[in-house]
């Protein structure tokens, strides 16, 4: 039987691209994926076909954040502030829900036994739609739309526990928020500040916020990702960090603080199946994959990689990774 | 003091001309009354400029020239506006119903990419030689515009961020310190400008004038600017401290705050508004610190929403006052954003293809000048530099752009000779 | 006298009395060529400043303060015929001196608002280190030696943008600005092209930050892009265009590399220097910058500050424009100084001395003709603003009781000089640092009008302030006569006595705020501000 790990994180595959990769999502049980452009468009690909085809899926208008993969469709949302319901075989819109959101779509989530697709955008809303009907099901309002700064607040990322019980959404100013998945009710609130920055000195605006999350296997811990303090806010310069909450008791058991080899925004977390280590992946001008132990509270291994990682789709053994982010599609093997 | 400044002013100025564009040869000719009847009309009429100095760089690309579906376009996308076939970015829906007042010029190339030079640029809107130094725009409009015994100060400034702050050029150059900055930091209103209590109003003042006459006879024979500086300062500053309560923004109603907002942006934006109407020819508010190397969308969509705010409140408030057909809403900044995007998904300096906007007196509204092509790399039309833009934001307020200082003997023309002004945004 | 100096003054046709005696005066060649060229462009200069202008001028130049009262008295009441050389020797040697050089000095090398380099200046001046050894130091010292890594911040406060290190260094060790050299050849000055502004860049590529050391690296190219959109290599060029051959390197592999970074992490945690590489591109500018013909760029513009900062106009002005198109008002004169300067071992204190005791120096601000003369003929002294260390000291020496200065036992006089001194330092940071076109704000103006925190510290009425000295006077004649001694360094005027004393005489009833109002007056008139 191969092994597979983090120590054997490599690259297999680099197709470069003129524009931004920004999701993606690994088509199960085939080798293909499905990317969201910052060219508005979603392709589907074999990326690690000779010469790998870039199949489109035309109808958005901006930036693609959001695709989930459920049996039926594929569902996107956009900084166009729509979603869109799409056929798989035909890549032809099925449905498209027009201002979905109010604002911005920052990003999607799909609920562990794929009928609720979520989607949070900058109207500080997340919501829960029927993903084979397209019905809104529900609205998670909450976060507050204005910082305490005085300035527009950003929903960033959502994530639904492994048994199906909880949500998580976080925000600019670094708040996460655990909800009822079927009541939709607030259970807790709980913050990491150093993930967000407000500089009311030297240049008086802010950067940062949480940009991922993530709940662990046994659905009682959540991970969230971002970047510590920042001294200049004109650039990401600090490192990615990670904090571990438990949903409980809201208690932080655990932070990553990252170092020089992890400059830039923990985009995305992706847990083990053991629960044992997770993965975060970010960047700034060009990227990283770091695995951190959650036993021994350490740092793994920690990869330069050529592109700062937007988002990544693993395969269910973890044997494959594929990488989303500036200018290119990565496929890398965890593989002996 | 009266005595004093006109010494110098002859000294160091010479008499000033109004020559036409280009008569080069009516530059020699000294036409005294005609150029003191026409200062006395502008000053009458009270033109004022509001520059709204977006220092960092703000991109054009999130604001007044964008390019949707573009992969150098960014995440927002572009609405319509009021006027008819002009887009403006989704982060400024507000000034998009107002731009019947704004005149976009998308096509500025001014080739200076770093924000020492490229704010010196556009502070004083010409490169600097070593012999001689430029008054920037400020000090300009606070002599053409300004009155002599003016009890309001003529010349302010905010520039609160750090960040920057070395750049943002006031200096009066040859036109003297009278027409210096005031220079505010730390606070929305200039320090000590009330007489402490252990001092009557009368010592104030006749210790004020026993220093001046001291000085005076000090003076004798020794010409020099920075001499002449010391006791222009001193002589303004019982005019200023009665000017101290345009500084405090709790005199205007609570209404009129809220509308503003509660940022520091806005309450600048406010008292500048204050001064404007009090009658001070040039204030500039800063608004740093925009230079998005990293995080430019997210960036942008902060500040770009308060700017669309605190832009739109103020031209309703002018309007409102009726004193928007004379005063001159600017912004501006050191140079543009790169269209290509980064990794960390920012934009870097970009002096090729960028944009300003005026608004109010003088100015055309509701036009655009110039464009650049579809990705925003380069201009397609209409390029202009500093100096035409100058050129016109001068004309916008009637002054003769190509009217002469004389710096001793030499004649030192508003702006570059030859340059034209922008007619199409005048109005 | 030197072969080289006594080439150049015969060229100039020019003997000197004092060669007769074997040693050339610097003052006496200053003055013999600038008296020349008045000639020639015929002005007359300004007549001799008296001493109490002369004795004041000097004091703030050389060691930074005002004369005391007591001071001034014994000077001008001094009979001896080289009175003004024993002054400028006493003031030469206190370490006054010292402190005000190296703040000047201080102020010229560190950027905007950081002293970090004082101390080393200070030191350096104690010392009476040449400008070439302290160039050395400040761009290439030895970390073995704690003077020397003092030097280094220069280079430290730098190294993070190595367009600053380049521009700085050119700039202000050899009087060119190139910094618009760097994206397009120099709009202005034909000579300066890219090609010079990298070829001075890559003295400096090899440079980073490790801890709190500066290292160089053995290998790395500079590269850049011309206006063409050409990327070339930099080769390594001083500011003449003499390009520099180096011997062939390679760029370590990721094994070195790795190496290498490891063993500056290490060092880095060690808080030890790292090595200096067996071929640095920095000590290949420091040979050409100090060896050969190159090195008039130095001396000249070590001279050119240095006559900048005692005259208040330099012979080449700006001071960061010396190319070829921007020749010096008195070439000659130049060339003898940075002769001079290279001959005896880049000795700053010999070349200032030198300069005070020049006829030119000593003559009034004040000129009475119908046209003032422009600055470069040097016919009349300069108006020059104090910088923020003078004027503060000038403040508090003013405002205080000037017996305090006055005592049998001189240690403690000095003391209490020194004392006052040194408080200097706290009010020097309300003012700000004078600039090439310097105007004084309206913000200081509003600072004495109305800052009560300024007013309750230099006008109290206490015993060792002057108020307190004024206020037990018996006669307003007195009073007038004291403060503007101690204010102004020198006897009221009858003008000036009238004036003074009917505000006085008005305010009888409120005698104390008078007297204060009195000294306000005094103490921000435009005489004190100014060093005239």
């Amino acid at each position: 039987m191969a092994e597979i790990g983090p120590k054997f994180f490599k690259e297999v595959k680099q197709i470069s691209r003129d524009d931004i990769l920004l999701r993606i999502s690994h088509q199960k049980s085939m080798q293909s994926v499905y990317v969201g452009s910052s060219d508005a468009k979603i392709y589907s690909v074999d990326p690690m076909a000779d010469k790998p085809e870039f199949h489109e899926f035309k109808g958005h208008t901006s930036y693609v954040m959001g695709l989930v993969d459920t049996e039926k469709h594929l569902v996107s949302g956009s900084y166009d502030r729509s979603l869109i319901w799409w056929d798989k075989e035909s890549r032809e819109i099925v449905r498209r829900v027009e201002d979905a959101h109010d604002r911005w779509i920052r990003n999607m989530f799909l609920s562990p036994d794929g009928q609720t697709v979520l989607s949070v955008g900058d109207d500080m809303v997340c919501k829960l739609w029927d993903a084979e009907s397209g019905e809104l099901v529900r609205e998670l309002v909450s976060h507050q739309k204005i910082t305490p700064n005085h300035f527009p607040n950003m929903l960033y990322a959502t994530a639904v526990s492994p048994d199906g019980n909880l949500i998580a959404t976080v925000d600019r100013i670094a708040k996460i928020k655990i909800w009822d998945f079927k009541t939709g009710e607030e259970v807790t609130e709980f913050e990491a500040p150093k993930c967000y920055t407000w500089d009311p000195k030297k240049r008086i605006h802010s950067i940062g916020g949480i940009r991922s999350v993530c709940f662990s296997p046994d659905s009682k811990s959540v991970a969230v990702g971002g970047i510590g303090p920042i001294g200049n806010i004109d650039h990401l310069e600090s490192p990615g960090r990670v904090e571990i909450f438990n949903v409980a008791s809201g208690e932080k058991t655990h932070e990553f603080e990252g170092d020089k080899k992890v400059i830039g925004l923990v985009e995305q977390i992706v847990f083990h199946p053991s629960g044992k280590w997770l993965m975060a992946v970010g960047g700034k001008h060009t990227g990283w994959v770091q695995f951190l132990d959650l036993e021994k509270k350490e740092v793994i291994r920690q990869f330069d990689v050529p592109m700062h990682v937007h988002q990544v789709a693993v395969t269910d053994d973890f044997s494959t990774v594929y990488g989303a982010g500036h200018g290119k599609l990565i496929v890398w093997s965890m593989v002996n | 003091m009266t005595l004093q400044k006109s010494f110098s002013r002859r000294r160091f100025l010479g008499q000033s001309t109004l020559a036409g564009a280009g008569a080069a040869a009516s530059v020699m000719s000294l036409d005294i009354l005609k150029s003191e009847a026409f200062s006395k009309q502008l000053k009458q009429k009270g033109k004022r400029v509001l520059l709204l100095w977006l220092a960092g760089g703000v991109s054009q690309l999130e604001t007044f020239d964008p390019k949707p579906g573009r992969l150098t376009g960014g995440p927002f996308q572009a609405i319509q506006t009021a006027v008819p076939g002009v887009e403006i970015s989704e982060l400024m829906p507000k000034m998009a119903m107002r731009l019947k007042h704004t005149a976009i010029i998308r096509s500025l190339n001014t080739k200076i990419g770093d924000h020492g030079g490229g704010s010196r640029l556009m502070h004083l809107g010409r490169r600097d030689e070593p012999n001689l130094s430029y008054p920037d725009m400020g000090s300009v409009m606070a002599r053409e515009l300004g009155r002599l015994d003016s009890k309001v100060p003529d010349y302010v400034t905010f520039y609160t961020a750090t960040e920057g702050r070395g750049n943002a050029v006031g200096h009066p150059g040859f036109l003297g310190s009278r027409y210096a900055p005031m220079f505010l930091t730390t606070d929305n209103k200039p320090q000590n400008l009330r007489r402490l209590e252990t001092i009557s109003d009368l010592d104030h003042r006749e210790r004020a004038d026993l220093r001046r006459v001291l000085s005076a006879r000090f003076s004798q024979g020794r010409v020099s600017p920075v001499l002449g500086s010391h006791n222009v300062a001193y002589g303004r500053v019982r005019g200023l401290m009665s000017s101290e309560a345009l500084f405090d923004i709790t005199r205007e109603p609570k209404s009129i705050q809220d509308k503003y907002g509660p940022t520091l942006f806005a309450q600048q934006t406010l008292v500048a508004r204050r001064l404007i109407e009090a009658g001070t020819p040039f204030v500039k508010v800063s608004r740093a610190w925009w230079d998005s190397h990293g995080q430019n969308f997210e960036t942008h969509l902060e500040m770009v929403t308060e700017l669309d705010h605190v832009m739109s409140t103020l031209l309703d408030d002018l309007q409102e006052r009726g004193l928007l057909e004379d005063t001159l809403v600017i912004t501006l900044s050191e140079f543009g954003r790169t269209p290509t995007i980064n990794g960390s998904l920012g934009r870097d300096h970009f002096a090729r293809a960028w944009s300003a906007t005026l608004s109010g007196c003088g100015i055309r509204g509701g036009t655009v000048f110039g464009s650049t092509d579809e990705d925003g790399q380069h201009v397609k039309d209409g390029e202009v530099g500093a100096a035409e833009l100058f050129a016109t934001i001068y004309a916008a307020v009637g002054i003769d752009p190509h009217h002469e200082y004389y710096v001793g003997s030499r004649p030192v023309p508003l702006v570059d000779v030859g340059t034209e002004v922008i007619s199409e945004v005048l109005a | 006298m030197r072969l080289s100096q006594s080439i150049i003054l015969l060229a100039l046709g020019f003997v000197p009395l004092s060669m007769v005696h074997g040693e050339t005066l610097i003052q006496d060649v200053v003055d013999s060529l600038l008296d020349a060229k008045m000639q020639q462009v015929n002005i007359t200069a300004a007549p001799v400043a008296d001493d109490y202008n002369i004795l004041r001028r000097t004091t703030l130049d050389l060691i930074g303060r005002i004369p005391t009262s007591a001071e001034v008295d014994r000077y001008v009441t001094s009979e001896d015929s080289d009175k003004r050389e024993q002054m400028v020797d006493q003031l030469l040697q206190s370490p006054a001196y010292q402190k005000h050089l190296a703040y000047d000095l201080n102020l010229l090398l560190s950027p905007a608002g950081n002293n970090e380099l004082q101390s080393y200046l200070e030191l350096a001046v104690t010392q009476r280190r040449g400008w070439d050894q302290m160039f050395r130091a400040m761009l290439l010292g030895d970390y073995e030696d704690e003077l020397e890594r003092q030097a280094m911040k220069f280079v430290k406060l730098r190294v993070k943008d190595l367009d600053n290190l380049t521009n700085a260094t050119s700039s202000l060790f050899f009087g060119v600005n190139i910094s618009c050299a760097k994206c397009h050849d120099h709009p202005l000055v034909i000579e300066w092209t890219q090609a010079h502004f990298y070829g001075m860049k890559s003295f400096f590529n090899r440079l980073f930050e490790n801890g709190d050391f500066v290292g160089e690296r053995e290998y790395g190219a500079l590269k850049y892009q011309t206006t063409d959109g050409e990327q070339l290599d930099a080769q390594m060029m001083f500011l003449s265009g003499k390009a520099i051959e180096e011997p062939q390197w390679t760029s370590p592999d990721a094994e070195k590399q790795k190496a290498e970074k490891k063993q500056l992490e290490q060092l880095a945690k060690d808080k030890q220097p790292v090595p200096v590489p067996q071929y640095s591109r920095r000590a290949q500018l420091l040979d050409i910058a100090l060896r050969g013909d190159d090195r008039s760029y130095f001396s000249k513009s070590i001279v050119n500050r240095l006559w900048y900062r005692t005259f208040g106009y330099g012979l080449v002005m700006p001071l960061d424009q010396m190319h070829p198109s921007n020749p010096a008002s008195h070439p000659k004169l130049l060339d003898f100084l940075a002769q001079d300067m290279s001959d005896h071992g880049y000795d700053l204190t010999r070349l200032i001395r030198g300069l005070v005791l020049t006829q030119a120096y000593a003559r009034s601000s004040r000129y009475d003709g119908e046209t003032r003369p422009p600055q470069m003929w040097f016919a009349v002294a300069n108006v020059k603003p104090l910088t923020p260390q003078q004027y503060a000291a000038a403040l508090l020496f003013g405002a205080r009781n000037p017996s305090q200065f006055v005592s049998e036992d001189v240690v403690k006089a000095q003391a209490e000089i020194d004392s006052v001194h040194a408080q200097a330092r706290t009010l020097a940071v309300k003012f700000d640092v004078p600039s090439d076109e310097f105007q004084v704000s309206v913000d200081e103006a509003l600072l004495f009008s109305n800052d009560a925190a300024l007013e309750k510290d230099l006008l109290a009425n206490r015993e060792d302030r002057l108020i307190g000295e004024l206020m037990i006077l018996s006669t307003d004649a007195e009073v007038v006569a004291t403060a503007s001694k101690s204010i102004m360094n020198r006897p009221v005027t009858k003008q000036e006595q009238r004036v003074m004393m009917k505000y006085l005489k008005h305010r009888k009833d409120r005698r104390e705020a008078a007297v204060i109002q009195l000294v306000w007056a005094l103490l921000t008139s435009s005489e004190v501000r100014f060093n005239y």
